[in-house]
């Protein structure tokens, strides 16, 4: 691994939740922006650079599906995970774009495996 | 000039053609909120009443997998019983609805009816030899007997029971199935079967059967979306609990860490106890959305739970931080609702103003009666708005536009209003506010008249 470290922004509307991915998310030796909701992860991604976005789709405002869209509109580049308490969205086609779906579990090893997996690759 | 017709009379209409009136009479059945076997009593009905086909008597079987099953008999048990109902049948304006409450008593199943011979009678509609009334069934063809004594097909055990050598047969045809059947006879008259009498009969028979078909798939219909509704609210109840669980899991992984520093040892103890109230808030909303079974409504003066509900400390704790300005025009009135409902929609309503308004935003309260039917609780506030789209699914159970809502709370609202035949709706305008208004039924207390 060299010495930079990885991007990662997460959009996610639960801060107890975004608290946990950024601690846990750290220790792997990642830099993680958080960001509320998908206006916000939009500006964020404007302004600066990340490796990998990590969403949540059911989110007040506008969902993570169409954060996905407006995302494929500005970078195609940068991997996007999809973590999400439903199992059901998979079947929502536009969901496909991302580069990975994790449902939300209370162990975080799956998500860690997909993040590692994306940005080695 | 235009001039209205009702559509349906409410009198039994003596001076029409018999074929008119039974439609009329059946009629009546679809339209009524009467149960089904109330409908299928109006058929039977149909066919018995004077001014209808004139049968003296009907029973009805209904299809229970593959037999006929005895269900009704209605008609007088003697020539001096049928002139005590003709009798009745004959008061000057007697209506449908007094008519279906007598024949309803005659119908009953105790050991004095002529239901009572027939409720443990079936009939399978498989066998080789069928007998009379499972061929009419099997052949879905109206069946004359003419001499049931000499009629091989006529089972003797049906025989003794009908007592009558002359009868008519008709399956209850519908676009599926025979859903039943309905004998008829002339047995205290002894007035022969012409072919008028087959004719409407059968159109009885089509009618009946068409409306026990409809009557089951409207059910399953029923059941079919409350299906639906479980399988949304299933999805949905596991969305909810997932994230509390999902962040207490995570902060208890941290826990277990030896190397966690103490104060982030504290810090994940609170969260988790955060996470903890926030389950127990779902569930109990949850619960109380689901299990509540809605009482039924009374008439009743609202103003005191009108008073306690602005008193209570939640909204007058929220309200602190707004201008509530309340008018209430106290009526000598009684509206209907179940009380308590009633003030749950209200703190519901009152609630959502509330935090809908920005500090110092103003929400009025107005209760005023529309005219003398209706009383109107409108509240109007000074937030936000809702958009269009969310206009249309603003009253559908788990939408919502809270951050942390459940979507329950108009859903609740709204079932309140329906059970009592009262009436929700809202205008809104993005950035300006919204207005709800909740309509019930009122009526003058009694002797306020007089004392006004």
């Amino acid at each position: 691994m060299n010495d930079k470290k990885k991007k990662i922004l997460l959009v996610e509307d639960e801060k107890a939740l975004c608290l946990l991915y950024e601690e846990e998310l750290s220790r792997e030796g990642y830099e993680v922006t958080s960001a509320f909701d998908a206006e916000s992860a939009l500006e964020l991604l404007v302004n600066g650079s990340f490796d990998l976005i990590i969403t949540d789709i059911r989110m007040p405002g506008k969902d993570g599906i169409e954060l996905i869209t407006n995302i494929m509109g500005l970078r195609r580049d940068i991997p996007i995970i999809i973590n999400s308490a439903y199992q059901s969205y998979k079947e929502d086609f536009m969901t496909w774009a991302a580069d990975a779906y994790v449902v939300k579990s209370s162990s975080l090893e799956e998500l860690k495996n997909k993040i590692k997996e994306l940005l080695e690759s | 000039m235009i001039e209205p017709f009702a559509f349906l009379s409410a009198r039994f209409e003596k001076d029409v053609p018999r074929e008119l009136s039974v439609l009329s009479i059946i009629s009546q059945s679809f339209f009524k909120p009467f149960s089904v076997e109330d409908n299928l009593l109006v058929i039977l009905t149909a066919l018995t009443s004077g001014s209808g086909v004139g049968f003296n008597r009907a029973m009805l079987f209904i299809r229970d997998g593959d037999r006929l099953k005895g269900e009704m008999w209605l008609g007088p048990r003697s020539a001096n019983e049928a002139a005590d109902i003709w009798e009745v049948l004959s008061t000057p304006g007697i209506g449908y609805v007094e008519i279906i409450e007598h024949n309803r008593l005659l119908v009953m199943n105790n050991e004095n009816t002529l239901t009572h011979r027939i409720k443990n009678l079936t009939f399978g509609l498989n066998q080789e030899k069928a007998s009379i009334p499972s061929l009419a069934a099997m052949r879905k063809e109206i069946l004359l007997v003419r001499d049931a004594a000499n009629e091989p097909a006529v089972d003797p055990r049906f025989r003794e029971i009908i007592g009558s050598d002359e009868f008519l047969c008709i399956p209850l045809v519908s676009s599926e199935e025979v859903m039943g059947e309905i004998i008829v006879d002339n047995a205290i008259t002894r007035r022969s079967i012409n072919l008028t009498d087959v004719r409407l009969a059968g159109l009885c028979g089509l009618l009946a059967g068409n409306y026990i078909l409809t009557s089951r798939l409207y059910q399953r219909l029923l059941d079919a979306q409350k299906m639906a509704a479980m399988g949304e609210i299933a999805m949905f109840v596991s969305h909810q609990l997932r994230n509390p669980i999902v962040a207490m899991g995570g902060f208890i992984e941290q826990l277990l860490r030896p190397d966690l520093p103490e104060e982030k040892k504290l810090r994940n103890l609170y969260i988790i106890k955060d996470e903890i109230s926030r389950l127990e808030k779902i569930i109990f909303e949850m619960g109380h959305f689901l299990k509540i079974s809605l009482k039924e409504p009374v008439w009743f003066k609202p103003w005191d739970m009108i008073d306690s509900i602005l008193n209570s400390p939640d909204i007058s704790t929220k309200a602190e931080s707004h201008v509530l300005d309340v008018k209430i025009d106290r009526h000598e009135i009684e509206i209907f609702c179940d009380p308590s409902s009633f003030g749950e929609a209200l703190r519901n309503i009152i609630d959502n103003a509330l935090e809908a308004t920005p500090p110092g935003g103003c929400v009025y309260l107005r209760g005023y009666p529309k005219n003398k039917d209706w009383f109107t609780v409108s509240i109007r506030d000074t937030g936000r708005g809702i958009s269009n789209p969310d206009k249309a699914q603003l009253l559908r159970p788990f939408f919502t536009t809270k951050e942390k809502g459940l979507g329950l709370g108009l859903a609740f609202v709204k079932r309140v209003m329906d059970s009592c035949g009262g009436k929700i709706d809202f205008r809104s305008r993005l950035g300006k506010g919204t207005i709800f208004h909740l309509t019930f039924p009122c009526r003058q207390v009694k002797g306020a008249e007089e004392k006004t």
